[in-house]
């Protein structure tokens, strides 16, 4: 089967900086992808390539197998991290530009706006200006610009900086509806969490490398149940005396513990209970942020802070 | 380049703006502006011709009075037989503005003749009557010398200069120099001010489009050289529409305001001699007809320089956040309009010199200065074409360069750009 999008030995540089450097991965149709890493790891410029927006130095994109193109950018459903509109424009005649730029006859592409305005609830905004709309309802109006020519690739670069809540959720279930509908996504963050509860496959990005690609449940299978998750009440220095692991996510009353080098999470238990009360003890796969950490080394990470 | 895509743009900047409330309105307050001046000269020139200042004159030498009536009957009045006392009265009473006395003494001794009168009438009535004594008082002396009729003759001829230009095709015409003169610096300010402005649309339009952060999205769609390409298209179509509509406004107004004054003329006026009342209205409304090669070549020229110009505003939005960084990297682009605009004042006196001729050729000039040239003297034609072909030149150049700092311009935000920034753009 041809991969809807499919990224082989792509570089870009721009002036001394390199962006991206000799990236490859693809993406399986139906499937959701997350693409993951630090601001700055490379994703944006990655995605820019695949939207054939800037051209790669080197390397190849294929989308439905055929080079990027403005024809596979027909294909493709992109909202970008910047995201706008003509402030000026009524949303109804806005929206019929934006499609009509994607291929679409100004008849069908009137009907879809139609379908997706009363979809979203928003029929009634039709003749507004966006400048009048409320935040949430101009970033409604947005998703229905990126989706309104019902291509089968669809493009979020990180899509869930700066949305209100109820709109975080409203496209979680689009995106979620749409991989069921059988159609490919692509999303970036920076943002782990997001992924674990959305994303089939993943590339981990590192300064402008891929660092890992794969299928997440077999990512995290392969890295081991070697994290501990524990809740206590009382002292919490114990977890300073513990040498050869990683505390993630530590607070008065609870730790994500990466253990290193086979020290036994019994041991750890037996520290701890000298201590302090404990109320949950867990061994489980360790998280997307551990295993992020760990592939590139602590080290290795721009913008740490970014990360969480 | 796919001309769908290009049109769509253009369609987009071509309907928003022309339904934007600051076109509509400087569409419409442009020929109003003009009516209303034009209506301003015809009220004028009724009222002047309306208010007649009544000079009684109390003529001792016999000639004089007479002389005067026979250059202005209506200003003029034989009032020789009244005392000077009444005459005094009957200004008071203002039934007269004012009153001279001309006694033998104006004639042979050269007294300068008194004007009495109630103030009003201003410089131009003063020096109107002064004129007229001056030469009545002079023929009059002359006639008094007793001189042959010979000499009498050259003392009394006007000479002025006549010109008349000889076309190429040995046709005579009537030379209007002196008014396709005016028309030469304005239509130089027009396209001077034309290309700030449609520029300026343009600049402000390609800034907001990075400020609304829509541009990512309209690039996942449309090669930037077509975005680009479609605004141009765009907002001179707008151009042009806006200017059709000045156009056809000003012959309109120019073809309805000759009548219109002459009807609000007196009757009486009416009856008179036409010539006369005509040749009392301002130049205004006896326009020479403007040939239609000047109206054409206009156009062109604008269209060129709109061209050159309009790729260079977009690049400028382009690097630029906002418009208060655009002010710096406008330079570049105000400095050679600014020069052609100074020229054009020297131009615009001695349209032939060298200076002239050769800044007209100059692709970045000769927007401004052809046009100018072109409505005053008679271009020849290897100097037109070589202006028209070097601006076709200079504007793939100058679009090449401009879609090169777009391209990369329109997707970077947040840095202040410097000349640096576009060098290395331009060589990516």
């Amino acid at each position: 089967m041809i991969n809807p999008i499919q990224v082989s030995g792509l570089s870009k540089s721009f002036g001394k900086t390199k962006a991206v450097e000799s990236a490859s991965f693809s993406v399986d149709k139906g499937k959701i992808f997350g693409l993951l890493g630090p601001n700055g790891a490379g994703k944006t410029t990655t995605i820019r390539m695949i939207n054939y927006i800037i051209p790669p130095d080197e390397g190849e994109i294929r989308i439905n197998g055929e080079h990027v193109s403005p024809k596979t950018q027909k294909w493709i459903g992109y909202m970008p991290e910047e995201r706008g509109l003509y402030k000026k424009m009524k949303v109804g005649e806005q929206l019929l530009y934006l499609a009509q730029l994607k291929g679409l006859s100004a008849a069908d592409a009137r009907e879809k706006i139609r379908f997706w305005l009363k979809r979203f609830s928003a029929y009634d905004w039709h003749s507004k200006v966006v400048g009048e709309l409320s935040k949430g309802m101009s970033q409604k109006i947005q998703f229905i610009a990126t989706i309104v020519h019902d291509p089968d690739i669809y493009i979020f670069d990180e899509p869930f900086s700066g949305l209100d809540p109820i709109n975080s959720e409203l496209l979680k279930e689009i995106i979620i509806e749409l991989r069921d509908k059988g159609k490919t996504i692509l999303f970036s963050t920076h943002r782990m969490e997001q992924v674990e509860q959305m994303c089939d496959d993943i590339c981990l990005f590192n300064n402008g490398k891929v660092v890992l690609t794969g299928n997440l449940r077999k990512v995290k299978k392969d890295f081991g149940k070697n994290t501990v998750l524990i809740e206590f009440e009382g002292d919490s220095t114990f977890l300073d005396e513990l040498t050869d692991v990683r505390i993630n996510n530590r607070s008065t009353n609870f730790a994500e513990i990466r253990i290193l080098n086979g020290l036994n999470h019994q041991q750890i238990l037996r520290i701890a209970m000298e201590k302090a009360e404990i109320h949950k003890f867990q061994l489980v796969e360790p998280s997307l942020n551990e295993i992020f950490i760990s592939t590139v080394g602590e080290d290795n990470i721009k913008n740490k802070e970014l990360l969480k | 380049m796919n001309w769908r895509q290009i049109f769509l743009v253009l369609k987009r900047e071509y309907i928003t703006r022309v339904r934007s409330k600051g076109f509509i309105w400087a569409t419409i307050l442009v020929p109003v502006g003009f009516a209303a001046f034009i209506g301003i000269m015809v009220f004028i020139a009724v009222w002047e011709s309306d208010v007649a200042f009544e000079l009684a004159i109390k003529d001792e030498t016999g000639n004089i009075a007479e002389s005067l009536r026979n250059l202005n009957e209506r200003r003029y009045l034989d009032y020789s037989h009244i005392d000077v006392d009444s005459l005094r009265t009957m200004v008071q009473r203002e039934l007269i503005t004012g009153y001279v006395v001309i006694t033998e003494e104006n004639i042979s001794d050269g007294r300068n003749p008194e004007l009495i009168y109630s103030g009003s009438g201003g410089m131009e009535f003063i020096l109107s009557v002064e004129s007229d004594f001056r030469q009545v008082i002079r023929e009059e002396k002359i006639r008094r010398a007793d001189v042959s009729e010979e000499i009498q003759q050259i003392y009394e001829s006007r000479i002025s200069l006549e010109t008349r230009r000889l076309t190429r095709e040995g046709e005579e015409q009537d030379d209007d120099t002196i008014f396709l003169s005016f028309v030469g610096m304005i239509l130089g300010i027009i396209i001077f001010v034309a290309i700030f402005s449609y520029g300026g649309y343009i600049t402000r339009g390609v800034i907001e489009e990075k400020t609304n952060r829509i541009i990512e999205v309209i690039a996942s769609s449309v090669k930037p050289i077509e975005l680009l390409t479609g605004k141009m298209a765009g907002v001179g179509a707008l151009a042009i529409t806006q200017f059709g509509i000045w156009i056809l406004a000003f012959m309109g107004l120019s073809a309805i305001a000759g009548p219109v004054a002459m009807s609000l003329m007196e009757p009486s006026q009416m009856a008179g001699d036409m010539a006369a009342v005509e040749a009392e209205l301002p130049a205004i409304f006896n326009l020479p007809s403007l040939e239609t090669s000047l109206i054409i070549y206009f156009i062109l020229f604008f269209i060129l320089g709109y061209l050159l110009y309009s790729s260079l505003f977009a690049a400028i939005g382009s690097a630029a956040d906002s418009d208060t960084d655009t002010q710096q990297l406008m330079m570049p682009i105000t400095i050679p309009i600014m020069i052609a605009y100074f020229i054009m004042f020297h131009t615009w006196r001695s349209p032939d010199s060298v200076l002239s001729i050769v800044s007209s050729i100059i692709p970045f000039f000769s927007p401004i200065l052809m046009v100018t040239r072109i409505a005053i003297t008679d271009v020849p034609f290897w100097q037109i074409s070589l202006a028209i072909v070097l601006m076709m030149i200079t504007f793939a150049g100058t679009m090449w360069l401009s879609s090169k700092i777009y391209k990369v311009g329109i997707l970077s935000y947040g840095s202040t750009v410097g000349y640096k920034d576009l060098l290395k753009w331009i060589r990516q």
